[in-house]
């Protein structure tokens, strides 16, 4: 009977699974070589809550679009680039909330953003520009025909023909 | 020719339930911003009510980490 109850429960937990996408920005005092530590660092955070990966991006230097401030120790720290990246995986509800107040004390982070998802990926990707869309030459077509050879007079009798319409 | 320029473009992530535009397609959001930074109405944009519902949170999701701006002044 156990067996069948925890089973249920499994279901159940299973059930509230979801899948999160997690976007944040890292400081930029941090060194480029120690950027893939703390990339690592945070995957191992999300799998320690009972995360499953399923895509991620590593980190990469932008400049925002805005100055942000974030108050560490007491000091106002203004940041005009900042490391961006993101993950998305599947957790249960209740553990997301705990990995946010989690985050919230990581002074690693200027800012991050968990929303809920889907498994596929939701980047669009690069289409072709209209105009430049390139068509196949038909080129079997003319190996299978035969070169018909042009004979002057006939042609002429045609247009002769088209002319006196 | 059809107005949307999501459907136009086959864009199928919109197909998918619960779903919203991704904030990280930067290039294809900053299509809907005015020169000052504006979220462009969907009487301008042509962008069907559902869809421009969507790409106005994303737009605001990426504001919020900073890949695009509030304001240009």
């Amino acid at each position: 009977m156990q067996e069948v109850e925890n089973d249920a429960l499994n279901q159940e937990n299973k059930k509230d699974n979801r899948v999160y996408e997690l976007g944040y920005l890292l400081v930029p005092t941090i060194k480029e070589e120690d950027v893939p530590a703390s990339y690592g660092n945070l995957k191992e955070l999300v799998s320690s809550f009972g995360g499953e990966i399923i895509m991620d991006e590593i980190p990469k230097m932008i400049n925002l679009a805005y100055s942000m401030q974030k108050v560490a120790s007491n000091a106002r720290k203004k940041f005009g680039t900042a490391y961006f990246g993101w993950t998305k995986f599947v957790m249960n509800g209740d553990q997301v909330l705990e990995l946010k107040k989690h985050l919230d004390l990581d002074p690693n982070f200027i800012r991050f953003l968990i929303l809920k998802t889907v498994k596929e990926n939701t980047i669009a990707t690069k289409r072709f520009v209209r105009g430049e869309t390139y068509h196949k030459p038909k080129s079997k077509n003319l190996e299978n025909e035969t070169v018909v050879p042009i004979n002057k007079e006939e042609i002429d009798k045609e247009i002769d023909a088209l002319i006196a319409v | 020719m059809k107005q949307d320029y999501f459907s136009a473009n086959n864009i199928k992530y919109i197909d998918y339930k619960d779903v919203e535009i991704d904030y990280k397609d930067v290039e294809i959001l900053k299509r809907f911003l005015n020169p000052n930074g504006k979220i462009i109405s969907h009487k301008k944009t042509g962008v069907t009510l559902k869809n421009q519902r969507q790409l106005t949170s994303a737009i605001k999701h990426a504001r919020f980490l900073g890949l695009l701006p509030f304001i240009v002044k």
